[in-house]
């Protein structure tokens, strides 16, 4: 663990100078990121490697945020940015901290990406699918700690895989908790859907019996659900205390926050302001329950709890956002949500989604869906768009899958702060919902 | 240790290692952000400094990237995939940097006065609107690039960009936003952008959709650009003139003789002007459209076989980026004679378009194209009322065949690493949808 021998009383110490008005709080942001990735096969240069390593100081005071971030991490570098964060200078100053910490070791390796391209080629090709592809693999990995004047957490760890892949015909993105035996097929076959699609008519505009498969919920929760139950996206139309006890969508919906039982490769312990993470319930029978907060925003509302902070990079100020989705499994089988569904829409994934947290419009965007014939997916549509606004989305769930898996994993961008997102869902049936080609 | 000192070791330390390709980039920067919004305050100060090295020999090569001071001892992966190439040195035309690029950084005072001077102006322009968000950010940056083929660049620039979110006073409104970029913030006129702010929460507050419409179509700069740059993909790498042969007409003509667009990298007074582009290889104007006749395309050295070609439009906007050809500024040349106001008062029946209200879309293979658009419609030179939801639709072809005169008022817009600018547009030929 590089920061495990951070001298972390020292540090609290220098930051409770700075934190010199009752409710100030500081702390101290450890980051140490490497990214492996394997460009697709006309890619120049060959294996491509980023690692940085870096910290920063923040002060947060009546509403005010000031931060300063640094590429190093050296004692030199601490009490500068320390110095640039403090509003003003304390007469004595304690002795600068130790920052020990582990230098890159071994030089950058990640065996695993190299087969990952010739495999699902070869799966493909058993696909009976020839067509070029291009795929980018990717390797995440991410140390931090925050150690601040009330708290200081351990390392936190991150692993992951990301993946690109594109055939003339289709193109597919995903987050991976880990590169398995079985990757290279689930890619091949979600390639080959895509690529089976691909020539479809999109839908004519259809309001009737829609079923989400795993991947898309994990979607429309992420858009409907987490971004709108934001701290900051709440504060668009008042306070966001106001929205706990609003009823948001049907009473089949419950749905946490928990970075806790996230995949083992992702799994947090405190969240990227050391305050320990939650299982969060955001809707219980569709009523909302605790919006995502960061510290900042906990601290103008009583009932609001932190832990829910996270950082795009060292650069940026913590914001409110989701880690890990749940939503809670029904009752319903496989066949019991296809029931009385013929000449509706089976779509099992959403490409994207958006929220204008301004005016609660949303859209979610999918590559592909299959028309319901006999209780079950029959021929393929081509791409088509949710449309709606969130309060009237939820209210039209009607069915909630037995069967939950991981699905929907994916890069979250909202304000330009790239993060990713993971979740955990059953398949929905949503009723009266408007899609449009 | 200086920086060029350390790039030195760097590019030795892996000529050792036999490598007979290597080029090794730093940069470093400094900036300060200030982000308000009806809740709170962020002020960061940044300093940022990162390095990157590329290697190879003609079967493999690698690519990494860290921050702080280049190290020669840093492990490098092992190299795989494709050959490297690098440019050799060109000889760079003389080059004088602007003296703006010294001035300091805007202050935390000064930048919140600045702020709160702007949200003043619009409530004075729309009683009652709102700035949501606003995200100031100033900074300034110095890069420095050394090859083993005797490439040694440093490029030194200062940018500030300025992006707005506000909303009117009508429930459930719209909101409105708007991104500008300058070398330095007291370039900003807070009355100019609060203006243009209201102009568009005018717009959207009061602004009616129109189902199906033809006419004359003024495009403000914002539009133009916004065009162009979702377009800038048909000028740019080898492919594009067989893109673009779909669109030229019989007599050899890509566009209206009104339509010139040049590509350069060292435009005087342009945001980003730099003696080098990414690779270390001098920039230079690149006239893409001549007067409605398609030129050369916009090709970074490793693109073409002749250096005349070359293009230069290699960005690298950060030391984690690979060089990736694309446009520097990319502008439609102004008519300096010609007012905006001279093309309104002219305007018999049309629409004068001000704005983008989300990202226009271009058809696969570049045949038609749909942009949301807000504006006015116009009637003897005089605006009668608001239009907003609605799209501006059309072929490519007939979007750059139907400009009829191009006004003076240049402005360029921030798209990924570089800028797009245009003047204002007289166009004829298009039409406006309540659909794409």
């Amino acid at each position: 663990m590089p920061f495990a021998e951070l001298d972390s009383a020292g540090i609290a110490r220098s930051l409770a100078q700075i934190a010199d008005h009752p409710a100030d709080l500081a702390d101290a942001f450890f980051e140490r990121t490497e990214e492996i990735e394997l460009p697709d096969g006309e890619g120049s240069p060959g294996l491509r490697v980023w690692r940085e390593t870096g910290l920063a100081i923040r002060l947060l005071r009546e509403g005010r945020t000031w931060l300063a971030g640094r590429d190093r991490i050296s004692a030199d570098v601490y009490h500068d940015a320390w110095r640039r964060v403090a509003r003003a200078m304390p007469r004595t100053q304690y002795p600068q901290p130790s920052l020990k910490h582990e230098s890159w070791g071994e030089p950058p390796r990640a065996p695993e990406l190299l087969e990952l391209p010739s495999n699902v080629r070869r799966a493909l090709r058993s696909h009976c699918v020839t067509a070029p592809l291009e795929l980018t693999v990717r390797r995440h990995r991410r140390w931090t700690r925050v150690i601040g004047t009330r708290l200081a957490s351990g390392t936190e760890r991150e692993n992951f895989y990301s993946v690109r892949a594109e055939l003339p015909t289709a193109r597919y993105g995903c987050l991976l908790s880990e590169l398995g035996t079985d990757t290279a097929d689930e890619l091949a076959r979600r390639l080959v859907k895509l690529h089976r699609a691909h020539d479809a008519p999109p839908p004519s505009a259809w309001c009737g019996v829609s079923i989400l498969g795993a991947s898309a919920t994990a979607v429309l929760l992420h858009e409907a659900v987490a971004h709108a139950l934001e701290a900051d996206t709440l504060a668009f139309g008042g306070h966001p205390d106001a929205a706990i006890g609003v009823r948001m969508g049907s009473e089949l919906l419950d749905v946490f926050d928990d970075p806790t039982s996230a995949p083992d490769t992702v799994r947090r312990a405190a969240d990227d302001e050391g305050f320990p993470v939650v299982r969060r319930c955001l809707l219980r029978s569709g009523v909302v329950q605790q919006p995502l907060c960061d510290t900042a925003w906990a601290s103008r509302g009583e009932m609001l709890t932190a832990g829910a902070g996270r950082r795009g990079n060292r650069h940026l100020p913590p914001v409110p956002r989701s880690s890990h989705l749940e939503l809670v499994a029904g009752e319903l089988s496989w066949q019991d949500l296809l029931a009385e569904a013929d000449g509706g829409l089976y779509l099992p994934e959403a490409e994207r989604g958006s929220l204008d947290p301004l005016t609660g419009e949303f859209t979610l965007r999918f590559p592909f869906g299959r028309r319901i014939e006999n209780q079950a997916p029959g021929p393929p549509v081509g791409p088509c768009t949710l449309k709606g606004r969130v309060s009237d989305l939820l209210d039209k769930v009607t069915g909630v899958g037995r069967k939950v898996r991981s699905a929907g994993a994916g890069w979250c961008a909202k304000d330009g702060v790239k993060l990713p997102v993971w979740a955990t869902c059953p398949a929905l049936r949503l009723e009266g919902v408007e899609i449009v080609p | 240790m200086t920086v060029d000192e350390r790039l030195f070791e760097v590019l030795e330390a892996l000529r050792e290692e036999g490598w007979p390709e290597v080029e090794v980039f730093h940069k470093r920067g400094r900036s300060r952000t200030m982000r308000t919004t009806a809740y709170g305050e962020t002020t960061s100060l940044r300093q940022e400094e990162g390095w990157a090295v590329r290697a190879g020999d003609s079967r493999r090569s690698f690519f990494y990237a860290a921050s702080g001071p280049p190290r020669p001892d840093a492990g490098w992966p092992e190299a795989d995939g494709q050959g490297l190439r690098l440019p050799s040195a060109r000889p760079v035309p003389s080059w004088t940097a602007p003296s703006s690029l010294d001035a300091p950084l805007i202050g935390e005072v000064e930048a919140r006065g600045f702020l709160e001077g702007l949200a003043r102006a619009l409530d004075q322009e729309v009683p009652g609107s709102r700035l949501l968000a606003a995200h100031l950010d100033d900074g300034s940056s110095e890069s420095q690039l050394l090859s083993s083929r005797d490439v040694a660049a440093t490029v030194r620039q200062r940018v500030a960009s300025l992006h707005l979110d506000a909303v009117g006073p009508g429930e459930g409104q719209r909101g409105v936003s708007l991104d500008v970029a300058q070398r330095e913030v007291r370039r900003f006129s807070p009355t100019a952008l609060a203006s243009r702010l209201a102009d568009l929460l005018l717009v959207s507050g009061k602004g009616i959709a129109r189902v199906r419409d033809r006419g004359e179509f003024l495009l403000a700069p914002t539009v133009a650009a916004g065009l162009l740059a979702a377009l800038s993909d048909l000028w740019v790498g080898p492919e594009a003139e067989s893109r673009l042969a779909a669109l030229v007409d019989r007599g050899g003509r890509f566009g209206s003789p009104a339509l010139t667009l040049i590509d350069d990298g060292r435009l005087p007074g342009g945001v980003l002007a730099a003696p080098h582009d990414g690779e270390g290889q001098p920039t230079r104007e690149v006239v893409l459209v001549e007067e409605g006749t398609f030129r050369q395309p916009l090709v970074a050295w490793w693109q073409t076989r002749s250096p005349k070609l070359a293009s230069a439009c290699s960005r690298r906007p950060g030391w984690r980026d690979l060089p990736r050809p694309g446009p520097t500024h990319l502008y439609l040349r102004p008519d300096p004679s010609l007012r905006v106001a001279s093309l309104l008062e002219n305007l018999g029946r049309g629409y004068y378009l001000i704005g983008l209200a989300g990202a226009p879309r271009i058809e696969p293979g570049y045949g038609r194209f749909a942009a949301p658009v807000d504006g006015f419609a116009i009637a003897g030179g005089r605006p009668t009322g608001p239009v907003t939801g609605t799209w501006l639709v059309g072929s490519v072809s007939a979007l750059f065949k139907g400009i009829v005169a191009v006004a003076r008022d240049l402005t360029f817009s921030t798209v990924g690493a570089g800028l797009v600018g245009s003047p204002t547009l007289l166009v004829k030929g298009l039409e406006l949808r309540q659909q794409p």
